[in-house]
């Protein structure tokens, strides 16, 4: 029987949808703080609203992070949260603190990505089970009550009995429990002020239900799902280039037209490459990002956190936050990977071709990925969301804070007859001026 | 003043509607916005190495840049030689 210790076919994933759309991901989004015109042109209310400050991120480099267990190490006890505004946990009944264990130290997740053979993965971040329910049952070591969790949205319970806390610690095949988790830093008071500034900045031409609506102390603390990823990689890219060689005019008058002649040359170009903290949206409906369909977008756009800084998983970190649960592969993540990684690849390899005045047409390229290294990870945002009635259900507007840096980015939905007001009074007075020049002309 | 240059001129108002109006709603929904994993990942590249060949000259051409230039444009795939993936 020689056929016996064939393997099984691998499985093949389902196909991934296009990540495509106007706006994201495919175009590379406009430095921050640009705005496509000089606001100076502007009149005042509209350039005032422009240029009104942004909400500032903080930087957060956290000291060297300790031990933490589920039960209290002082005490034993199970009534402990996250403290709010650092990494640290704390214990209900006798008020002890201590660290969790960065997950970079105790797994060496910041070495040797430039030796990455092969496809690492992490414990948290192996495939799931699609069996695997969301529902799990404790049995409660206080009382022996059965408590039930559901990790689609929370990873904490009290035994309603004895008041024991539980906290799903175990990695359960449902990908529900990740590798590590980065504790929120950002309080609820910051966030709300820096939704509040961000607002603030964009109230004038606000959907006016929007602007009566708006109470941003409903903003939710969430752990949204990510995957972190290492790479070492080559890339090729080849195409052609053109060098202007001379410019020159003929004709007079109105007729007068330019005329250039180039040299154009075939390029090929070959990068080494290693990324570091990569990050990937690991469930599907965050990773969609078409803005026709979603907002997601802006949730994406406060990446990246301060990946380096997260802790080993411990439940009590989200205990008074909602969580969502990944449910991406790494399979299904590997063509959104390698999408990005081509991508940084053209970004470097454009430093060596800055010669050609004339442009660079690439054609042709390829990418050659050595090794990666994939960590699962919970990530802390601060979200408000309005929903806007429409068409199709209409449209969920997000305002999203990094829970870590406090990157602040929204969709408010905008009023569009004062919006198309604004613009039509705008291209009057500007055809106007257009009109007397013309008159004062002729 | 001539016809060209008073078209041009007529043009101004619709264009400065279009451009205020389509400002001012990215300003408002962000829809251009994402992560630019391109600057804000950390990357450690060798030196990048290739080749330049003269191939062809452009003789008298009114285009300012080359057909197709998508030098800018990293997140725009072109075709994919197979490589490695693990």
């Amino acid at each position: 029987m020689s056929n016996a210790n064939i393997p099984p076919p691998p499985r093949v994933p389902p196909p991934v949808p296009a990540y495509t759309g106007p706006g994201s991901p495919r175009d590379v989004p406009p430095p921050a703080g640009s705005f496509p015109i000089d606001p100076a042109t502007l009149p005042k209310p509209i350039r005032d609203e422009l240029q009104a400050p942004d909400p500032v991120a903080i930087d957060t480099s956290a000291a060297e992070l300790k031990d933490g267990l589920n039960r209290c190490p002082k005490c034993g006890a199970t009534d402990i949260r996250h403290k709010a505004g650092s990494d640290l946990l704390i214990c209900l009944y006798c008020r002890n603190e201590w660290q969790g264990k960065r997950v970079e130290e105790e797994f060496g997740l910041g070495a040797g990505i430039d030796q990455l053979k092969g496809r690492i993965i992490a414990s948290g971040a192996r495939d799931i089970d699609a069996a695997a329910a969301s529902l799990m049952s404790f049995k409660c070591t206080g009382c022996g009550a059965e408590v039930t969790v559901n990790t689609e949205s929370t990873m904490t319970a009290r035994c309603h009995w004895c008041r024991h806390v539980f906290g799903v610690n175990e990695q359960v095949a449902n990908g529900a429990v990740p590798d590590a988790v980065l504790p929120f830093h950002i309080k609820k008071d910051d966030a709300v002020a820096r939704i509040r500034q961000f607002v603030d900045k964009r109230r004038l031409f606000a959907l006016q239900a929007f602007k009566e609506q708006f109470t941003p102390e409903n903003v939710i603390g969430v752990y949204l799902p990510y995957m972190i990823v290492d790479g070492n990689v080559s890339s090729n890219v080849a195409g052609q280039g053109e060098i202007e060689t001379r410019r020159y005019t003929q004709g007079s008058g109105d007729k007068k037209k330019t005329y250039y002649d180039a040299d154009v040359y075939q390029l090929d170009r070959h990068v080494d490459f290693t990324v570091d903290d990569l990050t990937l949206e690991s469930s599907t409906e965050r990773g969609n990002l078409d803005t026709r369909a979603n907002t997601n977008n802006i949730i994406n756009t406060i990446l990246p956190f301060d990946t380096k800084n997260a802790v080993k998983w411990n439940a009590s970190y989200l205990s008074g936050f909602t969580s969502e649960k990944r449910d991406r592969d790494v399979e299904h993540l590997q063509p959104r990977l390698e999408d990005q990684l081509l991508s940084i690849a053209r970004a470097q390899v454009q430093a060596s071709v800055r010669q050609y005045n004339r442009g660079v047409r690439w054609e042709q390229e390829r990418l050659d990925v050595h090794g990666t290294r994939w960590v699962s990870m919970y990530l802390p945002i601060w979200l408000y969301s309005y929903h806007q009635p429409g068409s199709k259900g209409g449209l969920l507007h997000y305002i999203a804070v990094n829970g870590r840096t406090g990157e602040t980015m929204g969709s408010v939905p905008v009023q569009q007859w004062k919006l198309l007001l604004a613009a039509l009074t705008v291209g009057g007075f500007l055809e106007g001026i257009a009109l007397w020049i013309i008159g004062a002309s002729s | 003043m001539s016809d060209d240059g008073g078209l041009w001129l007529l043009l101004m108002g619709p264009a400065g509607a279009v451009g205020v109006y389509w400002a001012l709603y990215r300003h408002y929904r962000n829809t251009d916005k994402s992560h630019a994993f391109e600057r804000e990942t950390a990357v450690q590249a060798k030196p990048v190495t290739g080749s330049d060949q003269k191939v062809d000259e452009v003789k008298g051409t009114q285009r300012t840049r080359i057909p197709g230039d998508n030098v800018h444009e990293y997140r725009k795939r072109v075709q994919r030689i197979q490589g490695d993936s693990s």
